[in-house]
């Protein structure tokens, strides 16, 4: 018995000697790594804004071609945001994908970009919201539209005003403006190209409009048909569902929508700057923009077929002028917040 | 000894600053230097804000209402356990630890896919559509976390009950007068000091919830600390200064509940515990009682494990999310998935078991070493020592998390672990200390005198003595502490979502994510893989520690 309880100590004793070995090899091997950067610097740090399989796809696209690797954080555009700014004293990223212009503008203004005016292909872009200057190049935009479920609504709503009739009241959802950079740009845009957008607003707020979660999560209860209608439903979401086979459709309002830009840009810390400029050449390739469409996201080169979609000319547009609005952005926040709370 | 000398203790307390004080010291600078002056305009402004008042309001209503809710359920099924009938069926208490383990973000998840509009409720039973407004309120917030929290509350009174020695029972069956009353002059008052320790720490872990308000709490507009300072963090515009100013309030709200709970322990200490053990009495038992406990129990583990489960697996299984629970929508898609080479998934999956495992030995090491320096914490060093390792028991885990990104991030640091897989560990390390702590030291106090004392004069050298008393004799404890350590590692959620280095995902923040901006369905499959690891985990480690005890008898 005695000879057992021995038995079950050394082997635990082992197995700790073995674990702390381990432990110590583990941090030496970070260590090195560590001291081996500056040697070469052939990782890559991404940060990127979903959508989660087509950021995986650029990234094992990116790596076959060029050989260098990358290192990928994925989060919503306000998650990256918060990242880079506790980063400051001690910065990883190279490149920076976010899921709006108008927080990538913020950070061309606070002096957090580089510029790469000559990035292939940016001439092919058919968006005019990239920066005159070259710090951040919009490569994809989705368009915000009415995401709802087909077995609950029979005919999808034609105008946002349509949303305050009280057949929607307790239908209606939508993603939380702060953490999803689409829902805030929606806002932002339907306030500023419509006078009595706020009054709609108000009017959905009367109809017990729930603003909860990111996108998807949005989607999600219209998918399973907790609720009948997303309002700012991100539209490429809406169509991978109804192609994977939820019942679920998506509609642009007539009186127009936001399209939200998507970018990209180079950090003005990056270490790797050629590998970034590389990766900025990828996303603007046809390659790289096939592989955005595939993910049925609207390609910022309009020579690259949409499937199963709305092309960009089928959309009816609000205009909306990105350049310098992160400030006025959180305004928009803010009295939404209130308006929410 | 040889965990004595001043050298030791100069070790263990670097260590334990390093890693548990420097965080909240950097929270506290952060929050009160701004731009190398003293700055007070934030943690005043944090008064002027009305929305800062509401959430602590919120928070204090949860941690009473859930105080109310696991002794709802914890007290009779710790009577159950150990009065009745059921006492004798041992893996119930390996059962009833299943809804701690479960991650309290996949629970509350479970509960809301369960019971929301055109839920799985409403599907099997289209006229209980009425409780989903119902429970869809702090109603069924503090249902989830009661169903989370009770088996640690269940597990203390347990074993207060268990450890009540025999004669104090007897004296009372002789000299007392009714059943009914003994109950509540004896019993009640013996249970007490573990009873107010025990739903203390409820409440400073109702606090310190983020799983459960992130997704139940966001549902129903319901803001807690957790959740503000994570969003001062994680959603734009950032607010740094305000997420430390947060925490630090947070901070000393806990602090003060940890004091009261002190304060009320002492009060009510009693020694319940002699060197004889309490005979073990047959039971006789009229068949309401038995039937009461088996319903009791039964409606306790559909609630706690029958639904959540039920829609965790079920959504897991299914293949067109809209269609519902209808015959031939359901398939392996999610697990092939989630098992072809190299999934982000699996990926994610393994991530957890490495850290987790890493962080259960090294922490089981540090805590056998603190464990036997403290013992019963008599001198003053020992207190020190003591109360600074036990802190990320009383701190909510967000707090800490925050105040290692200040840490690691300072600007004056040489060399920095921040954005590497070593932070996670640490930080890991760092939140589940006090955990093998606790358990080395709680079977440290079981050993009598005694033993050191005839070690120490039948002993060769003190080398031999740990080897073949000591160590042996804590083993089943540090087994214990490792167990928990793993299970509670491999459900961190919060310090995931905030320190995680690029292109690493654990299986928690996956989950998340899956949730926020992925597939429902493959975020499932790695959660029912994540519990089912941790359950086989369970039982073997009890099998192993059953077996160590026989072999101490």
């Amino acid at each position: 018995m005695k000879k057992n309880t021995f038995k079950m100590f050394a082997v635990t004793g082992a197995a700790l000697t073995f674990a702390l070995a381990g432990c110590g090899s583990n941090t030496d091997k970070s260590s090195e790594k560590a001291s081996a950067k500056p040697k070469e610097e052939k990782v890559l740090t991404v940060y990127s804004a979903g959508p989660d399989g087509l950021a995986q796809n650029i990234e094992k696209a990116f790596e076959e071609k060029t050989g260098k690797k990358i290192e990928m954080f994925q989060g919503t555009t306000g998650k990256i945001l918060s990242r880079l700014e506790a980063e400051k004293n001690n910065p990883v990223a190279d490149v920076v994908v976010l899921a709006s212009a108008a927080s990538m503008d913020g950070l061309k203004q606070s002096d957090q970009l580089q510029a790469y005016k000559d990035a292939e292909n940016a001439d092919k872009i058919n968006f005019d919201w990239s920066d005159g200057e070259g710090y951040y190049h919009v490569y994809s935009a989705s368009a915000l539209g009415i995401a709802y479920n087909t077995k609950n609504v029979k005919d999808g709503p034609k105008k946002w005003t349509d949303l305050a009739d009280s057949k929607w009241k307790g239908k209606l959802n939508m993603p939380d403006p702060s953490l999803s950079g689409s829902a805030l740009d929606f806002i932002f845009g339907y306030a500023a190209a419509d006078k009595s957008a706020w009054k709609t607003i108000e009017s959905w707020k009367k109809n017990e409009l729930q603003v909860n979660g990111a996108n998807k999560e949005a989607l999600e209860s219209v998918i399973t048909g907790e609720k009948d209608a997303t309002i700012s439903g991100v539209d490429y979401m809406a169509y991978k569902a109804k192609a994977e086979g939820e019942p679920v459709e998506i509609t642009y309002p007539e009186s127009g929508t936001v399209i939200s830009p998507r970018a990209v840009a180079i950090m003005k810390d990056a270490k790797n700057v050629e590998g970034a400029k590389a990766y900025v050449d990828f996303l603007l390739s046809d390659e790289g923009q096939k592989l955005v469409a595939d993910a049925y996201l609207l390609p910022g080169n309009k020579d690259i077929a949409v499937k199963n979609r709305a092309a960009l000319d089928e959309i009816p547009q609000l205009e909306v002028d990105w350049k310098g609005s992160e400030a006025k952005q959180v305004d928009v926040l803010n009295k939404f917040n209130d308006m929410f709370r | 000894m040889i965990i004595e000398s001043r050298r030791s203790f100069t070790i263990l307390f670097a260590i334990v600053t390093a890693f548990a004080i420097a965080p909240l010291i950097a929270i506290v600078m952060y929050t009160f230097i701004g731009e190398g002056r003293l700055d007070l305009t934030k943690v005043g402004k944090l008064f002027e804000n009305s929305a800062v008042l509401r959430t602590l309001g919120n928070s204090m209503l949860l941690g009473i209402f859930v105080m109310i809710g696991t002794t709802i359920i914890a007290l009779p099924m710790a009577m159950i356990r150990t009065k009745t009938s059921l006492s004798r069926y041992n893996w119930l208490d390996i059962v009833l630890t299943i809804p701690f383990m479960t991650p309290p973000y996949i629970g509350s998840m479970g509960w809301i896919l369960f019971m929301q509009k055109n839920g799985f409720l409403q599907q099997i039973i289209p006229a209980a559509s009425w409780m989903s407004d119902y429970f869809f309120s702090i109603f069924g917030m503090v249902l989830i976390m009661s169903l989370h929290l009770f088996p640690f509350l269940y597990l203390m009174l347990r074993n207060a009950y268990l450890r009540m020695n025999g004669s104090f029972l007897d004296a009372a069956e002789i000299f007392g007068r009714n059943r009914v009353k003994n109950w509540f002059k004896i019993v009640l008052p013996l249970l007490a000091s573990s009873y107010i320790l025990g739903v203390l720490l409820i409440f400073i872990k109702t606090l310190a919830e983020f799983g459960t308000p992130a997704t139940f709490g966001s549902r129903i507009g319901f803001k807690v600390f957790t959740t503000e300072i994570h969003a001062y963090l994680s959603k734009w515009p950032v607010d740094i200064r305000m997420a430390t100013s947060l925490s630090l309030f947070l901070l000393s709200v806990c602090l003060i509940v940890w004091y009261l709970q002190n304060l009320l322990g002492r009060k009510y200490a009693f020694g319940i515990l002699s060197g004889k053990t309490a005979t073990l009495r047959t039971i006789e038992e009229k068949w309401p009682i038995t039937l009461f406990s088996w319903i009791f129990t039964s409606i306790i583990l559909i609630l706690s494990i029958g639904i959540p489960y039920f829609s965790i697996i079920a959504t897991s299984l299914q293949k067109v999310r809209g269609e519902g629970l209808v015959l031939g929508n359901f398939s392996f898609d999610a697990y092939k998935e989630l098992f072809t080479g190299g999934s982000a998934g699996l990926t994610a999956f393994l991530n957890s078991l490495m850290f987790s495992v890493t962080t259960a030995i090294v922490t089981a090491v540090l805590g056998f070493a603190i464990a036997l320096y403290i013992k019963k914490g008599e001198t003053k060093k020992q207190k020190v020592l003591d109360f600074f390792s036990l802190t990320p028991n009383i701190i909510p885990g967000i707090v800490f998390v925050v105040g290692l990104i200040m840490f690691w991030n300072a600007p004056w640091l040489p060399a920095t672990i921040y954005n590497t897989k070593a932070m996670v560990v640490v930080a890991y390390c760092v939140l589940f200390l006090p955990y093998s702590i606790q358990y080395t030291k709680s079977s440290l106090a079981q050993l009598d005198d005694s033993i050191f004392q005839s070690a120490s004069i039948f002993g060769r050298n003190l080398w031999d003595v740990y080897r073949h008393i000591i160590i042996p004799l804590l083993m089943p404890g540090i087994l214990a502490g490792m167990m928990m350590t793993f299970i509670i590692s491999m459900r961190e959620l919060v310090a995931g979502l905030l320190i995680l280095p690029p292109s690493v995902e654990t299986g928690a923040t996956f989950i998340y994510s899956q949730f926020e901006q992925g597939n429902a369905s493959v975020g499932m499959a790695v959660a029912v893989i994540t519990v089912m690891i941790t359950v086989i985990f369970m039982f073997l480690l009890d099998w192993v520690q059953r077996r160590g005890e026989r072999a101490n008898v």
